[in-house]
């Protein structure tokens, strides 16, 4: 039997960066839409059964409205939900207790942290819905589907096309409160607000899990220096300022700005970084998550723990190799 | 985000718990049946008025509606006078002639609550308009709710206000509840923020029980509005403690909605965030609070004190002129 679950943000993909930078909107019917190909991919290649998480808009329902599957069984999480990010950590626990054989993450870089939280062991495929994205890809959901499909009915081995993402730790006096998949950054603001972060003079510290030239955000400022990619491991601290090194970067789709970076290093895995105190906000993975009251000790560490995380095109040139999409052997010409 | 002094901090708390003074005290005279007509009560709303009202000027406009008052009273109108005007008497905002949905206080920018739903925003493109003409840094923003979202006359004004770049601020308010029909229902999109895309212009979604955050989003379009850059369509997502009108028995209402509700209130997370911050004191609340109690002790007291309109004057204030 094999088993796949799907967690789709509906709330990925509008915040105010469409007012303050020139995101685009990425609504949910185009969310719908790729959900409708994740599924029919499934049913395609012989998926036995899907779950998907419960939200607010129904993209679940509304997916499975207009097409026609021929043996997939798709059904509803039966969760409570709150329509807040708690929900897709919590699909992910389910799915992982009920040890489905890979999730499908429809989301941003938020998306996959909240889901990172409970999804365990369990292999993740994640496709970029939202703005500033560095962990899941932009691709057609439909490969995606092709890819956690072949994971899930075993015919790949899952530790030939994945990798164990990076994991920032995130603890506050000495206790772990929370976890980044990319980047942690320590912001002037002193509220959480919108969340999002666009104003490089508020910008204090970065811890870097990934340095990435090919995205936008400050993975990308952190690449200025030395690209790091998913699978290095390293990770990179900058602090910032107006008196620094003023690096061009694109902070945001359409904003590319100087920021000011006053020192940089390159840090290894099990590291711990001390950041500088002072009143805030912190934030992770590009949304401003905790305000900072008093003067408390915030350290992050980088780690290895992070969710498996399904290489797509590696997935799937496995399976051709191996004839899965043949059906057949085929003869050479 | 802009830069909230202590002064300002101040003058947001003092406007919510003035709204939600005003609004608890309406709702138990309207029981005594001391308050004719309709009323629509703005309670659990808060933030989103007080945020976006502080960053306006008296010069700049709002549009609001059928549930006014807090958008009233963020925008400066005076409490005694609005009170009075809930209970028809001739000290009214408008001299009682047009009680609790038609409240307006043009001096304060604020051009009037409004009965019909969805009928601010061609009032706003209007008020706009003469802003973008004179040459002006006037905006006007737009409150309407999650129902009038769904009449034509909002799609109508946005898709004008972004062809001509009006310096207008839609804030939709989406409690949840067309009068008691759920958004879920009702929106196709579920996302009113969805629909700028097809206007033209910026469009995302808020929490509306977080005053910080409708502040820094409202200052944003604000200020892009002032530059001349045209509209912005800001969804801010909320609930309200009332039914649609009080006397709606709320039975749509589940007790699991109602407690997450309350577990989201405004005021409280405002006074949470403060006071961890050290920014303001309890005894400094406490103040304020009382000052809201006594402000809307004194509305009622002059309320109740007014005299009724002259019969006379149902001739005058009509488009009419009668010999």
């Amino acid at each position: 039997m094999s088993t796949i679950g799907i967690i789709a943000n509906p709330a990925s993909g509008k915040d105010i960066r469409r007012l303050v930078a020139h995101a685009s909107v990425f609504d949910n019917n185009e969310k719908t839409n790729i959900l409708q190909r994740i599924l029919l991919a499934l049913d395609a290649i012989g998926v036995d059964q899907a779950f998907i998480m419960p939200d607010y808009y129904g993209l679940g329902p509304r997916a499975l409205d207009g097409i026609r599957l021929s043996r997939l069984q798709v059904e509803m999480l039966d969760m409570p939900t709150t329509g807040t990010d708690r929900d897709s950590t919590e699909a992910a626990a389910r799915l992982r207790a009920m040890e489905v054989g890979a999730i499908l993450v429809l989301g941003g870089d938020g998306t996959n942290r909240v889901v990172a939280k409970g999804c365990g062991d369990v292999p993740i495929v994640p496709i970029s819905t939202g703005t500033n994205n560095v962990f899941p890809s932009m691709v057609e959901g439909t490969v995606a589907g092709l890819a956690a499909g072949v994971v899930a009915m075993k015919v790949v081995d899952v530790n030939r096309v994945s990798y164990r993402a990076k994991r920032l730790e995130v603890y506050v006096d000495h206790e772990l409160i929370d976890i980044a998949l990319v980047d942690v950054v320590t912001s002037s603001d002193l509220w959480i607000g919108t969340r999002a972060l666009w104003n490089p003079s508020q910008l204090r510290e970065v811890v870097l899990a990934r340095a990435e030239p090919g995205c936008i955000g400050l993975s990308s400022l952190g690449s200025c220096f030395q690209a790091l990619g998913a699978r290095e491991e390293q990770g990179m601290h900058l602090r910032l300022g107006p008196n620094g090194v003023q690096v061009l970067a694109p902070l945001g789709p359409g904003l590319v700005t100087r920021v000011g970076v006053q020192a940089h290093r390159l840090i290894a895995v099990g590291e711990e970084v001390r950041l500088q105190p002072g009143a805030g906000t912190l934030a992770l993975d590009g949304e401003r998550e905790i305000e900072i009251y008093g003067q408390p000790e915030i350290s992050v560490r980088l780690t290895q723990d992070g969710p498996r995380v399904v290489d797509i095109c590696q997935c799937i040139t496995e399976a051709a190799s191996l004839g899965f999409f043949c059906g057949s052997p085929i003869q050479k010409l | 985000m802009a830069e909230l002094s202590k002064d300002k901090l101040r003058w947001i708390y003092e406007r919510m718990r003035l709204i939600r003074e005003f609004e608890d005290r309406t709702a138990q005279l309207f029981a005594a049946g001391k308050i004719p007509g309709f009323v629509h009560l703005y309670a659990g709303e808060e933030a989103i008025a007080v945020g976006v009202c502080a960053l306006l000027t008296d010069a700049d406009y709002i549009t609001s509606t059928h549930r006014g008052h807090g958008h009233c009273i963020a925008k400066g109108v005076d409490v005694r006078e609005m009170m009075a005007e809930l209970y028809g008497k001739a000290t009214g905002s408008c001299k009682g002639k047009g009680g609790s949905m038609h409240i307006a206080d043009v001096e304060k920018g604020m051009l009037g609550a409004n009965g019909i739903v969805g009928a601010g925003g061609p009032l706003a493109c209007g008020s706009a308009l003469m802003a973008k003409v004179k040459g002006t840094d006037q905006v006007t923003v737009c409150f309407f709710g999650d129902g009038a979202a769904e009449q034509g006359t909002m799609h109508e004004s946005m898709n004008l206000a972004s062809i001509w770049k009006l310096p207008v601020i839609f804030v939709c308010e989406n409690n949840g509840y067309a009068q008691t029909t759920p958004a879920h229902y009702h929106c196709a999109a579920k996302d009113i923020a969805d629909r700028a895309t097809a206007y033209n212009m910026p469009g995302f979604v808020v929490d509306g029980t977080d005053v910080f955050a409708v502040y820094e989003a409202a200052n944003e379009a604000i200020a892009r509005a002032r530059r001349g850059e045209g509209p912005t369509l800001l969804e801010c997502k909320a609930f309200r403690y009332y039914g649609h009108f009080q006397g709606d028995n709320m039975s749509y209402f589940s007790e699991e909605e109602i407690a997450a509700n309350r577990a989201r209130d405004p005021i409280e997370k405002f006074k949470k965030r403060v006071l961890e911050r050290g920014l303001m004191t309890e005894q400094e609340l406490a103040e304020i609070d009382a000052w809201a109690k006594k402000e809307v002790d004194e509305a009622v007291k002059f309320a109740e004190e007014s005299p009724y309109p002259a019969l006379e004057e149902v001739y005058t204030d009509v488009y009419v002129s009668y010999p």
